[in-house]
């Protein structure tokens, strides 16, 4: 059962993602939920797999836009750096990020 | 659907209603948590889904919140769609996005405003939101009350009050107040069309603003086919007019259409700014009435007399009325199908004898309370005098005898004209054949629907209608057959020009052929000499009006004529 002390202990900045949400904490634990059972960690995945780097950055974008909404920082920041190397098709480790990023999510459901 | 008006209310019993566009079902119901606090919410997963709900919410939607890469169509594609459709156009749109290149391009395709990602405090949002909504209504409203939709020229209001903030900022400068209208219009948008009247008004409206930015000045549609012109003075105007004119003719390809120019020049600054251009609108008219073909009239000395002594008249007709100043006379119309002439009926005319001006025309006086509004006071005292004096002679020599009187344009928009009438007869307990009506022809062409349905119901209760000056203006002999018609009066150019004018002739034996078969009588008036009587009587005319007979007479000295016929 996620609640938000276990959002605090993930890393997440519960009070500002919270206000967001005008302070109503079964909504926000519900959006919580809904972006971690997305399918944007699928989509993204996926693209990476065929070398899709297009597909990929806009799946990496659009992820990066709904934990930064939830101030989900653990998963943020790797969806955030990974975004910034495909927006320029920049060489780097695609995979190691994504892999922090599904851990990040795999923490996350756990709780 | 909810009402454009809404937009407006002052009193915030009705939320506003904004849509949601954004593919993430995160944002969309974060968002949509931080609006639905002061607005109703509409959503949308991609542009496409968006734009028909834009559609169905064209007249309600107060603003779009828009993200920019979604599947389908993206943001930046649906932006410049509604910033193109004029139904569209005027709902802002607020970009939700967080990339700075996004930020250009969306600006340049008319985006409001921004809201990044991750979104700012709820607080914040909404004041956004709010502040754009406010933005947004009050730059419709401005726009919508300041132009003129159809040519985007100023307003009169704001012409107006744009032309004296002209006036404090230039205090020497000399003006000319400017009329520029079309030769009938209402006739050029019944021969071609709506679609061509407006194109014409907005060929017209470009053109007056390309000369504008040469010259300077203001210009904006008034009215119609009205515009207004307030430009500095010596510019040649013919000149002007000429321009404007040709680039017309161009672009309609119609040679018809005509512009006319009516000029206060030197525009008189101490006179309230309206006043200046309805100098400008009565050189115009007095133009219009007089020579033909004069395309350029300018305001003068005798023309502000003449303004002067027309309000003169205005100003006394309650006590002229009062003071017996105004008299109905009565001409003889004859019956001339036998072989002697039969004194058939009359027509009542009104006459003012003004005291200081002696006998003033009804071709003075009648246009003038036509177009102030006033001609109703005089058309009933006429016809209050005429059933009167039917029923005096009634009594005197016990017959009915039927006199015409004149019905203008104007009186037939009064909604209970016909109970006025029957009001009248009944009062006098003269039966409603009685009374003839003499409907100008024009009347039928203009407004025709709702006077032919006023003309119906009046003919309906037993009153007869006579159509006066017919062959004036623009009517067909089709009209003949359609319309509530009960006599024909023709119209007297038609007699006066008859012997120098052969076509003229031809028409009238045409109209003199078909009018039996019809089954319409036709009234001559006008004859002054015994050859014209003999040429209409020769074409089987069926009744006569004029000199020829009589002049239009007192009531006592007419009586002569009834006692004779009664005898007989």
């Amino acid at each position: 059962m996620m609640t938000l002390d276990g959002l605090r202990s993930f890393g997440a900045d519960v009070n500002d993602g919270l206000a967001r949400c005008m302070n109503n904490e079964a909504f926000y634990l519900k959006l919580v939920n809904m972006a971690v059972s997305g399918e944007g960690f699928a989509e993204l995945s996926d693209a990476l797999s065929k070398n899709d780097l297009k597909s990929a950055f806009e799946a990496a974008h659009k992820l990066k836009g709904v934990f930064a909404n939830l101030s989900l920082t653990p998963l943020y920041k790797p969806t955030n750096e990974l975004t910034e190397l495909l927006r320029h098709e920049t060489p780097g480790d695609y995979q190691a990020l994504l892999n922090e990023i599904l851990a990040q999510k795999a923490r996350l459901e756990a709780l | 659907m909810v009402n454009q008006k809404k937009c407006f209310d002052s009193d915030h019993n009705e939320k506003r209603l904004v849509l949601v566009v954004e593919d993430e079902q995160v944002n969309r119901e974060m968002l949509g948590l931080m609006l639905s606090a002061e607005y109703d919410v509409l959503y949308a997963e991609n542009g496409e889904a968006a734009l028909s709900v834009i559609r169905e919410f064209s007249s309600s939607l107060s603003l779009i919140l828009l993200d920019v890469l979604m599947p389908v169509m993206d943001g930046c594609t649906l932006l410049s769609i509604i910033k193109k459709d004029d139904d569209l156009k005027r709902i802002p749109v607020i970009v939700l996005t967080t990339e700075k290149e996004y930020e250009v391009k969306c600006l340049k395709l008319g985006a409001s405003d921004f809201i990044k990602k991750p979104y700012d405090a709820p607080e914040i949002v909404l004041a956004r939101v709010q502040r754009i909504i406010e933005l947004a209504e009050s730059t419709y409203i401005i726009q919508n009350t300041e132009f003129d939709r159809l040519t985007g020229l100023y307003n009169q209001e704001f012409f107006y009050r744009y032309a004296e903030q002209y006036d404090r900022l230039h205090p020497q400068a000399e003006m000319d107040a400017i009329l520029l209208d079309v030769q009938h219009f209402h006739l050029i948008n019944a021969l071609y069309g709506h679609d061509f009247g407006n194109l014409l008004l907005t060929v017209i409206a470009d053109e007056v603003r390309r000369c504008l930015s040469d010259i300077g000045g203001l210009v904006c549609r008034k009215e119609a086919d009205m515009f207004l012109l307030y430009i500095p003075h010596g510019v040649d105007l013919p000149d002007l007019l000429k321009r404007i004119q040709s680039v017309v003719t161009r672009h309609t390809g119609n040679s018809t259409v005509k512009l006319r120019m009516g000029i206060y020049p030197l525009a008189d600054r101490s006179l309230d700014i309206m006043l200046r251009f309805d100098r400008a609108k009565l050189a115009k008219d007095a133009a219009s009435k007089g020579k033909h073909g004069t395309s350029v009239a300018y305001y003068d000395d005798s023309l502000h007399k003449q303004q002067l002594r027309s309000q003169q008249l205005i100003d006394e007709l309650d006590h002229a009325l009062e003071s017996g100043q105004f008299e109905v006379y009565f001409q003889p119309k004859y019956d001339v199908r036998g072989d002697e002439p039969v004194l058939f009926s009359a027509e009542a005319l009104i006459r003012w004898n003004h005291p200081e001006f002696g006998f003033i025309s009804p071709g003075v006086f009648i246009p003038l309370f036509e177009e102030s509004g006033l001609i109703f006071k005089t058309d009933s005292f006429v016809w209050q005098r005429t059933v009167e004096q039917i029923k005096t002679w009634r009594e005197k020599y016990g017959i009915i005898f039927p006199v015409s009187v004149n019905v203008s344009r104007i009186d037939l928009f009064d909604p209970i004209l016909a109970e006025h009438f029957t009001e009248l007869t009944n009062k006098a307990g003269l039966p409603n054949s009685a009374i003839l009506l003499e409907v100008t022809e024009s009347a039928y062409t203009e407004d025709s629907r709702s006077i032919v349905d006023m003309l119906e119901k009046i003919r309906s209760r037993g009153f007869k209608i006579e159509m006066d000056d017919f062959g004036a203006g623009y009517s067909s002999l089709n009209m003949l057959a359609t319309l509530p018609i009960d006599v024909l009066k023709l119209d007297m150019s038609f007699i006066k020009n008859i012997t120098a004018n052969k076509k003229n002739l031809y028409i009238l034996e045409l109209i003199m052929q078909i009018k039996d078969k019809l089954g319409v009588p036709v009234i001559a008036e006008g004859i002054e000499t015994r050859e014209q009587f003999d040429l209409l009587k020769g074409m089987n005319c069926d009744i006569i009006q004029g000199y020829y007979f009589s002049p239009p007479v007192p009531a006592d000295k007419f009586e002569v004529l009834l006692k004779e016929k009664v005898k007989k």
